[in-house]
């Protein structure tokens, strides 16, 4: 795969790195890398150049890659850059860095994105699912966020304790993926027992996360996610 | 995206406001202006003076005192495609938003929040660089691409002859320039000229006044005709106006 970061600052160079050593071809575009920089992935591309600037594209041949992904520190230039790959481009996948989630609304397929990362969601989500019992959480969201991942530890006392995978009436749209019992994945069979303590992984839509909080763990709306 | 809200740009208004806006001609509207620099600060005060309600975004407080202390608009200190700072500055009442910042990006930006997500009928972008004002335009946000005309302007001033475009249509494919001529046009009609080169006068300055051209007008010493001419026809033209017209 062709594949041209936008950003090469830590974020930038480490996604160059990985994807390098996955076999893929590799341009990073930044205006201000020098030399010292350029040596640290030697593998690389490079072109100094302003990425929203429609001659730099021209000249990174951006019709020509996989994936475009907006890695800079400034939201604007991210949300310029995705929407010049997908109207000027074509490129078929946009990934693009969200540095402030205030802006986050704006990542979506009107500028071009295809995919949008916020690091401070991710950590945030990563930091509840670590620490909440008896509240979803929501881990992931899938493409324009209408699949996501969501967690819930089963607490003490739950009225769930105990009962049945296959008796439970789980809302439309929601698959039990897998349970988390003393740190060991389950696939969960029609006849296993839900145990307090249990970390229940599910797949479900984002309309639905309100009854399975309401299902397993009743009156105990505390979950929060960005928007709030 | 959110429905259009039906928008009238007349709003009923304050008894202080119906003074000022007698003296205008189109009734006191709202608009949202994002950066106070030179241009932005002049738009505002042109606006205020002319009776209208403006309200001027900035990220940098000390920009407005740009404003002078008779401007009597509101200032909102703030990024001008954060959702919060645009309702602040009353964009769900705005008749027109102008994106004016130094920077493209937050321009755009800017421009298509106002437009698609509140709904703001009258915006325009300037846009420095000229092949993202041509994609933007493409978009549907109306853009001031001030590079080329500015370049064109600084033509026109450092070389002495030649035609420079000083209007251009929005496709590119008229252009209206002033055609130097030659001598020998002088008492020429201009209905002549137009037949002669197949373009159109578009207006004279003549004595420093832009004048419209009527039918039974001749060519006097010192005029400068302004033509209208497709862009292509342009070097042919220049090139008839630079010769003495060919005998009646």
């Amino acid at each position: 795969m062709r594949v041209v970061i936008a950003g090469a600052g830590s974020v930038g160079r480490s996604i160059a790195r990985e994807l390098l050593g996955n076999g893929h071809q590799v341009l990073l575009i930044d205006k201000d890398a020098d030399d010292v920089q350029a040596s640290r992935v030697p593998e690389a591309s490079w072109l100094l150049a302003d990425a929203c600037e429609l001659a730099a594209l021209e000249e990174a041949r951006l019709e020509e890659s996989d994936v475009c992904v907006a890695a800079t520190g400034d939201d604007k230039a991210n949300l310029v850059l995705s929407l010049l790959a997908k109207t000027e481009f074509g490129v078929p996948r946009t990934v693009a860095r969200v540095n402030n989630p205030k802006n986050e609304w704006m990542f979506d397929e009107s500028w071009g994105v295809d995919v949008a990362v916020s690091t401070p969601r991710l950590m945030t989500a990563l930091i509840e699912e670590a620490v909440s019992i008896g509240d979803l959480v929501r881990i992931f969201e899938f493409q324009q966020g209408r699949a996501s991942m969501v967690e819930i530890t089963l607490p003490e006392g739950s009225p769930f304790a105990g009962r049945r995978v296959g008796d439970v009436d789980w809302p439309t749209d929601t698959v039990l993926v897998a349970i988390i019992r003393e740190e060991r994945p389950l696939a969960p069979t029609p006849d296993d027992a839900i145990e307090a303590g249990d970390e229940l992984l599910f797949i479900t839509t984002t309309e639905q996360e309100d009854r399975l909080q309401d299902l397993v763990a009743p009156g105990e709306r505390h979950h929060t996610s960005l928007e709030d | 995206m959110p429905s259009r809200p039906f928008r009238s740009p007349v709003r009923p208004a304050r008894p202080a406001e119906w003074a000022t806006a007698s003296r205008c001609s189109v009734a006191s509207v709202h608009f949202v202006i994002m950066g106070c620099g030179r241009v932005g600060s002049t738009l505002a005060r042109t606006l205020g003076r002319n009776g209208h309600d403006v309200a001027i975004i900035d990220a940098d407080a000390s920009a407005f005192r740009r404003l002078g202390t008779s401007f009597e608009g509101q200032t909102v200190t703030g990024i001008g495609f954060d959702r919060d700072t645009l309702i602040a500055a009353g964009i769900r009442e705005a008749y027109a938003f102008a994106a004016v910042s130094s920077g493209d990006n937050s321009n755009i930006l800017a421009a298509r929040v106002a437009r698609e997500t509140f709904g703001v009928e009258h915006v325009a972008a300037r846009i420095y660089d000229p092949q993202r004002a041509m994609v933007y335009q493409r978009l549907g946000i109306p853009t001031v691409a001030t590079v080329r005309w500015t370049a064109d302007q600084m033509i026109q001033r450092l070389l002495p002859q030649g035609a420079v475009p000083e209007l251009t249509d929005p496709s590119g494919k008229i252009v209206i320039a002033e055609v130097p001529l030659a001598e020998g046009w002088v008492g020429r009609h201009l209905t002549d000229l137009e037949e002669q080169t197949g373009a159109r006068v578009a207006y004279v300055t003549r004595l420093g006044e832009g004048t419209l051209p009527r039918p039974d007008m001749v060519v006097q010493q010192g005029d400068l005709v302004h033509l209208t001419v497709p862009r292509d026809d342009l070097a042919r033209v220049e090139r008839l106006c630079d010769q003495a017209p060919a005998a009646h």
